[in-house]
């Protein structure tokens, strides 16, 4: 018989070891910005930051376009949200609330959509996005990140909208409100957490982007994040503490953002899609 | 949520009938519902289904990347070189076990780390927010920073198994035939518990709490409590998590292909990584797109089994 106390000891000591498992890499990537060069090849790890080392963070902007390839992301994140949710919330009302044929054909369809990599559509998007001079283009990497996020947000939509009760609605169109007007004034606030956490979803989307944004931009000064990052694998010139450096800066925002809506995803997943 | 629509019970009759009534009492003009679908449809049919379309038709051809407007129509022998090839069968396998380790360890240690994070102690908040982080991470900075971590000599890896006097220590796992995979899944698996934990951790909050005191002041043990009512509760959140699990990790490709590029020798080759690989190093775009495709088959096939298997689930919880 294990006593409750020494219980909520192993359950604390399974805490600590979760999160520093999660933490670790994170962290580690933090603690390599800010180790001296000598230190990197030392016999032993180095376990903490040394914050004389700060300087690393300057340096790298200097010596490479970080500033830049932040702003891109965020414009290609940005815009990836936006676009994604403007075409997803109107198929999202349609197929929580009307009855039509095709109804389950639109469903399949963006079920099955879901399934399609990026490395593989990646050829025919190229051949399309030449054509349509939409290469070398930050709203060219929108249209394509936006098409494998909104399947996945009209899942998530319909979902919590499935929840929002028909009597309300109703009420409304009683006091002589238009469809559009129950949609955008009614419903949307009511599914405000499930928007927040369809809104990550894409906005992460759009940060992390890899294959389009290595394949359908050339010049330098449209690179985002994820390139201008991958772009030091296999490279020797730069110090990995600036490597990390620049990794740091990259997934900072993302985590803090993260932190910051944390409790709309969790509630938004609750409500949404992911429950079907 | 008795809303629904995968969900196993299922509704008494009358209340379908009522809203069936009042759904058509909201439908206006026959065609709205077009209307509202038309946008996001047309979009996805331009920028998803005519490429995969495409990409079909590519696989019936013998098309250079070089000389991409010079395509031979060869009709099914990409198809017949790959039954032979020696590289693609290793490629099914490997995607067969990184997809099954990746499902069954993210589903088993998120639904271990939701009970544990479930249960109210002191800083629950703080963890359950900070057990997300691998979530959020990029990763492209995630496959950099892994690569450093595995460095054979300076890594951190390496030093705490060399502390504990393991001989793989001195090797780096992502260059080894032995150990490249283990890695890569270590890497991966590590990335998307977190999305299983914050899932089932949600789902486990509708397990209904007098059935869960009544069954443990009978008596029941904690695995007993857990079959007869955790368990149904969150089941089908479980299982929508592990098709969802499956199909990104057979189409997952930025981590794999930054950490690995697929090698040493396609010890890490799966299915998306060859595609890529076929088209854009060996040039081959016929070739990479029939692999494609059977990529495509075996997740349309998962996806089915999963839809009949709920199906069935949801009438054997009728009768």
């Amino acid at each position: 018989m294990i006593t409750s106390s020494a219980r909520h000891t192993l359950r604390l000591v399974a805490v600590l070891a979760l999160l520093g498992a999660a933490a670790f890499p994170i962290y580690w990537m933090f603690v390599t910005s800010l180790t001296t060069s000598s230190q990197l090849f030392a016999n032993r790890p180095q376990l903490l930051p040394s914050f004389s080392e700060l300087h690393v963070y300057k340096d790298i902007f200097a010596a490479k376009p970080v500033g830049r390839w932040l702003l891109n992301s965020a414009i290609v994140a940005v815009g990836t949200t936006a676009a994604s949710i403007a075409l997803a919330v109107f198929p999202a009302y349609a197929l929580s609330r009307f009855r039509f044929r095709g109804k389950g054909a639109i469903g399949f369809g963006l079920f099955t959509t879901q399934m399609l990599p990026e490395a593989m559509l990646v050829v025919p998007l190229y051949a399309l996005f030449a054509k349509a001079a939409l290469l070398n283009s930050l709203g060219g990497l929108v249209l394509a990140n936006t098409a494998f996020t909104v399947p996945v947000v009209v899942w998530i939509l319909k979902g919590a909208i499935d929840a929002v009760p028909l009597e309300i609605e109703e009420a409304a169109r009683v006091d002589g409100c238009t469809r559009m007007g129950i949609v955008m004034g009614v419903v949307l606030p009511l599914i405000a957490p499930t928007l927040a956490a369809a809104s990550v979803i894409a906005f992460f989307h759009g940060w992390n982007e890899y294959v389009f944004a290595q394949t359908f931009i050339t010049e330098d000064r449209l690179h985002t994040a994820s390139v201008g990052l991958a772009g030091f694998v296999g490279e020797l010139s730069t110090p990995i503490h600036s490597v990390m450096a620049v990794g740091f800066l990259y997934t900072l925002p993302a985590v803090v953002f993260y932190l910051m809506v944390q409790k709309h995803v969790v509630a938004g997943m609750t409500a949404g899609g992911v429950k079907g | 949520m008795s809303s629904n629509s995968l969900e196993l019970e299922t509704p008494p009759a009358a209340d379908v009938s009522t809203r069936a009534r009042k759904a058509a009492r909201l439908e206006g003009h026959p065609l709205l519902p077009y209307l509202l679908v038309l946008p996001a449809t047309l979009y996805l049919v331009v920028f998803q289904i005519v490429p995969l379309l495409q990409e079909l038709g590519l696989s019936f051809t013998a098309t250079s990347l070089l000389a991409s407007n010079q395509s031979e129509w060869i009709g099914l022998a990409n198809y017949r070189d790959l039954i032979g090839d020696p590289d693609f069968r290793k490629a099914i396998v490997i995607t067969l076990i990184y997809t099954v380790v990746c499902v069954v360890a993210a589903i088993s240690l998120g639904l271990g780390s939701a009970l544990l994070l479930d249960a109210p102690f002191r800083g629950r908040g703080f963890a359950r927010a900070a057990v997300t982080i691998p979530w959020a991470a990029p990763p492209v900075a995630v496959a950099l920073t892994a690569i450093w971590i595995f460095n054979a000599q300076y890594g951190v890896f390496g030093h705490v198994l060399r502390f504990f006097g393991l001989e793989a220590g001195s090797l780096n796992w992502l260059d080894s035939m032995d150990y490249a995979l283990p890695a890569v899944l270590m890497i991966t698996i590590w990335q998307i518990f977190p999305f299983a934990s914050v899932v089932i951790l949600a789902a486990l909050q509708g397990v209904p709490h007098e059935q869960r005191e009544a069954a443990t002041i009978d008596g029941a043990d904690r695995l007993n409590v857990f079959k007869a009512v955790v368990w149904p509760t969150i089941q089908p959140s479980v299982m929508l998590l592990a098709l969802f699990s499956t199909i990104w990790s057979l189409r997952r490709f930025d981590l794999i292909w930054l950490l690995t590029q697929g090698g040493p020798v396609g010890a890490t080759n799966t299915l998306v990584i060859d595609v890529y690989r076929r088209a854009f190093v060996n040039q081959q775009l016929g070739q990479g797109a029939a692999v494609g495709m059977v990529g495509v088959a075996i997740a349309l096939v998962v996806t089915v089994v999963y839809f009949k298997y709920t199906a069935r689930a949801a009438k054997a919880g009728e009768r």
